[in-house]
C-alpha cells in the first residue's frame, strides 16, 4: 500500500486497489446488515425486565438508555474458584425465566453448558463493589423510532420496561423490541 | 504568482513597458486556466434536488423495509464515489475529490445508520475504525490534501466518541491516524498537513490521558515525540509546521501554570514520579537531539527550554516564578535565535511571547500588592518601554 505514494504506480493498478476498497466498504455494511439479520433469524428470543431509572438521564437524543434487572448482580453469584473478576473482565452469565422475564441465577468465567430452560448471556464487568456485581451487556441502548422517545421514558421512569432480545447461537446479542408493561396486562403497546 | 494577479494588473505592467504584451500572453499560459465541467447553476440545482430527496427520504425513514434502507445507504455513498470519479477523469478535480470526500462522510453515515438499525451500535467501536481505515486508504489512493485532512478529523471524531461515549480507547484509530497518516505525510511533506496532522494526534493524546487518568504532564510526553519525529523529517518547513502544535501546547500549558499556579483541583494531577516522567522525557530529548544533529538544525534545540520541568516546586508562589523562567528563558532564546538568523518573521513572533510572558508576570507578581491605578500605570509604562526596546533592536537587526 505504501508504494501507492511513489508516482510510478500505473493509473490501471491504482483504479483496480480503488474498486477493491469501494467493494471492501459495501462488504462492510451488508455484513453489519447480515449479522443484524441472522442475529433476529436464528436467535432465541428472551425478555429482560429494566429497573426505573431517574427520567433525566433516560433519553439521549435518538436514543434511550436502558438498566437492567440483571446489571447489578450480587457477588454470590460468582461460581468460580480464585479471586472474584476485575473491571473489563468478560464473564458469562446464566439466566432463567422468573415470571415475565429472565433473571440471573449464576455468573461464570467461561461459557458453561446449561440446561434447555436457561440462556447464557455475555457480559463484561463495568464495575465492582463489596457486594455487587455491575455488568454491562452491550444492551444498554435502545435507538428508538423517531417521536416515541419520550412516551418511553415518561412511562420507563416510572415502571419497569420488557425488553426482547435475540441471543444467536454465536453469542451475540441485540435488543429486538422493547414493551411498556400496561397496569392491567391488557393492551400493552409495543414500540 | 496567480492567473487572477496576471489578468488584473498584467495590462498595467505592459503599458509601463516592464513586459511586452507578448510576454504577458506567455505568462498566462504558464497559469492555464482550471477547467470548470460545470457551471454553478446546474451544481445549485442538483444541490437542491438532492436535498430534496434526503428530507424524503428522512421524513420516511423509519416506514421503509429494511433492506431499501441499506440499499439507500450503499446507493448514497457509491453514487457519490462514482461521481467523483467521473468528474475526477474529466479533469475536474476539486469537485471530483470534493464528491469523494462526501462519499466517505456517507459511508460513516451508512455504518450508523446500519448499526442503530439493528441495535448492534453503541458499544462497537469497530464500524467507527472502519471507517477510519476507508479513509486512510482513499487519502492514499488519491493522494488528496483534502481526503487527509478528512481523514484526520474523522479520527479525532471516532476517538472522541470513543472515549466520551464508550469509556475506551481505541489504540487502533490512535495507530491509524499516527501511522497511515503519519507515514502518508512522511514521505509526502507538506507544511499544512503537518499542522493539522499533529493537531489531530495531540487530540487524540489528551484524549489518551484523560482516559488513563494519568498525570496531565504526561501529556508532554507523546507530544514531544511528535515533534521530534519533525528533526528527522528532512523536508524543514513541513517538520517545523508539525513541531508548531506540541510547542504551542506547552508554550499555552506554561502560561495556565504562571497564571493560576496552584488552584483548582487539577494541582493533585501534575506531578508524576520525577524518574520516571524525566526518564522517559529525556528518551524523547535523545530522540529530537539526534534528528537535529543528523539534518543539522542544532539551533532549534532550545525549543525544549519550554518543557524544563519547573512544576516539580511546590506552592504558588515558587511554581509561578518557576514556570515565569521556563517562559523567559524560551521567548528569550527565540528573541536570540531571531537575532542570529536574522530571520524578521521570528523577531515578531519572539516580541509577541516575549511581551505575553511580561503580561502575566507582572500581573501574577503585582496584583496584589499594589494600588490598582498604579498597578495600570506601571504596566502600560513597562510595555511601552519594553515595545520601544524591541522594536530598536529589531530596526537594528534589520538594518544590518
Amino acid at each position: 500500500m505504501f508504494s501507492l505514494l511513489s508516482d510510478q504506480v500505473p493509473l490501471a493498478r491504482r483504479r483496480q486497489l480503488l474498486l477493491l476498497t469501494i467493494l471492501a466498504q459495501v462488504l462492510f455494511i451488508v455484513a453489519v446488515a447480515a449479522a443484524g439479520y441472522a442475529t433476529t433469524a436464528y436467535g432465541r428470543v428472551i425478555t429482560l425486565r429494566t429497573t426505573p431509572i431517574d427520567p433525566r438521564d433516560l433519553l439521549y437524543g435518538d436514543y434511550v438508555t436502558l438498566n437492567y434487572s440483571i446489571s447489578q448482580l450480587p457477588t454470590n453469584l460468582w461460581r468460580e474458584p480464585g479471586p472474584r473478576p476485575r473491571r473489563g473482565d468478560p464473564v458469562y452469565v446464566v439466566l432463567r425465566p422468573v415470571g415475565q422475564a429472565y433473571e440471573a441465577v449464576r455468573v461464570y468465567a467461561k461459557k458453561p453448558n446449561v440446561p434447555a430452560d436457561q440462556v447464557v448471556l455475555r457480559g463484561w464487568v463495568a464495575d465492582r463493589w463489596r457486594r455487587n456485581l455491575h455488568i454491562r451487556y452491550n444492551l444498554e441502548r435502545y435507538y428508538v423510532p423517531e417521536g416515541t422517545g419520550q412516551e418511553l421514558e415518561r412511562r420507563g421512569a416510572r415502571k419497569p420496561l420488557l425488553v426482547n432480545i435475540s441471543i444467536a447461537p454465536w453469542g451475540q446479542a441485540r435488543i429486538t423490541g422493547v414493551e411498556i408493561v400496561a397496569p392491567d396486562s391488557l393492551g400493552a403497546p409495543r414500540l | 504568482m496567480s492567473r487572477k494577479l496576471l489578468e488584473t494588473d498584467g495590462p498595467e505592467w505592459v503599458k509601463k513597458g516592464i513586459i511586452s504584451p507578448e510576454q504577458q500572453r506567455q505568462l498566462l499560459e504558464l497559469y492555464p486556466e482550471d477547467v470548470r465541467a460545470i457551471g454553478l447553476l446546474p451544481l445549485l440545482g442538483s444541490l437542491l434536488v438532492g436535498l430534496s430527496a434526503l428530507s424524503l427520504v428522512a421524513a420516511n425513514w423509519q416506514g421503509l423495509p429494511e433492506w431499501i434502507r441499506i440499499g439507500l445507504l450503499l446507493g448514497g455513498f457509491l453514487g457519490a464515489y462514482a461521481s467523483g470519479e467521473f468528474f475526477l477523469r474529466r479533469g475536474n478535480s476539486s469537485v471530483g475529490i470534493g464528491l469523494v470526500g462526501l462519499g466517505l462522510i456517507l459511508f460513516g453515515a451508512a455504518i450508523i445508520l446500519t448499526g442503530q438499525m439493528y441495535q448492534l451500535i453503541g458499544y462497537d467501536v469497530t464500524g467507527l475504525v472502519a471507517w477510519a481505515v476507508a479513509g486512510t486508504l482513499l487519502t492514499y489512493l488519491y493522494r488528496s490534501r483534502f481526503l487527509f485532512v478528512l481523514t484526520v478529523v474523522i479520527g479525532g471524531v471516532v476517538q472522541g466518541y470513543t472515549t466520551g461515549q464508550l469509556g475506551a480507547f481505541s489504540y487502533a484509530a490512535a495507530v491509524l491516524t499516527a501511522g497511515g497518516l503519519g507515514y502518508y505525510w512522511w514521505r509526502r511533506p507538506d507544511v499544512f498537513l503537518g499542522g493539522v496532522l499533529a493537531s489531530g494526534l495531540l487530540w487524540q493524546t489528551g484524549l489518551l490521558i484523560g482516559h488513563l487518568h494519568a498525570k496531565i504532564t504526561w501529556f508532554f510526553v507523546p507530544a514531544m515525540l511528535i515533534y521530534a519525529a519533525g528533526d528527522w523529517q528532512t523536508d524543514r518547513p513541513a517538520g517545523r509546521a508539525l513541531q508548531g502544535p506540541p510547542l504551542i501546547t506547552a508554550f499555552v500549558f506554561m502560561l495556565g501554570l504562571a497564571l493560576y499556579g496552584e488552584v483548582g483541583s487539577y494541582a493533585g494531577m501534575l506531578r508524576p514520579p520525577l524518574l520516571a516522567y524525566l526518564a522517559a522525557l529525556l528518551v524523547v530529548f535523545v530522540i529530537s537531539l539526534a534528528g537535529k544533529r543528523t539534518r543539522d538544525r542544532m539551533g532549534s534545540a532550545t525549543d525544549w527550554l519550554l518543557l524544563l520541568p519547573g512544576f516539580y516546586l511546590s506552592g504558588g508562589l515558587p511554581l509561578a516564578i518557576a514556570s515565569l523562567v521556563v517562559l523567559y528563558a524560551y521567548s528569550g532564546a527565540v528573541l536570540w535565535r531571531a537575532q542570529v538568523e536574522q530571520n524578521p518573521d521570528r523577531v515578531t513572533l519572539g516580541t509577541i511571547l516575549f511581551i505575553l510572558t511580561t503580561m502575566v508576570a507582572y500581573f501574577k507578581l503585582t496584583w496584589e500588592f499594589m494600588d490598582k491605578s498604579l498597578f495600570f500605570l506601571c504596566g502600560g509604562v513597562l510595555l511601552l518601554g519594553l515595545s520601544w526596546y524591541l522594536r530598536r533592536r529589531n530596526t537594528r537587526a534589520s538594518s544590518r
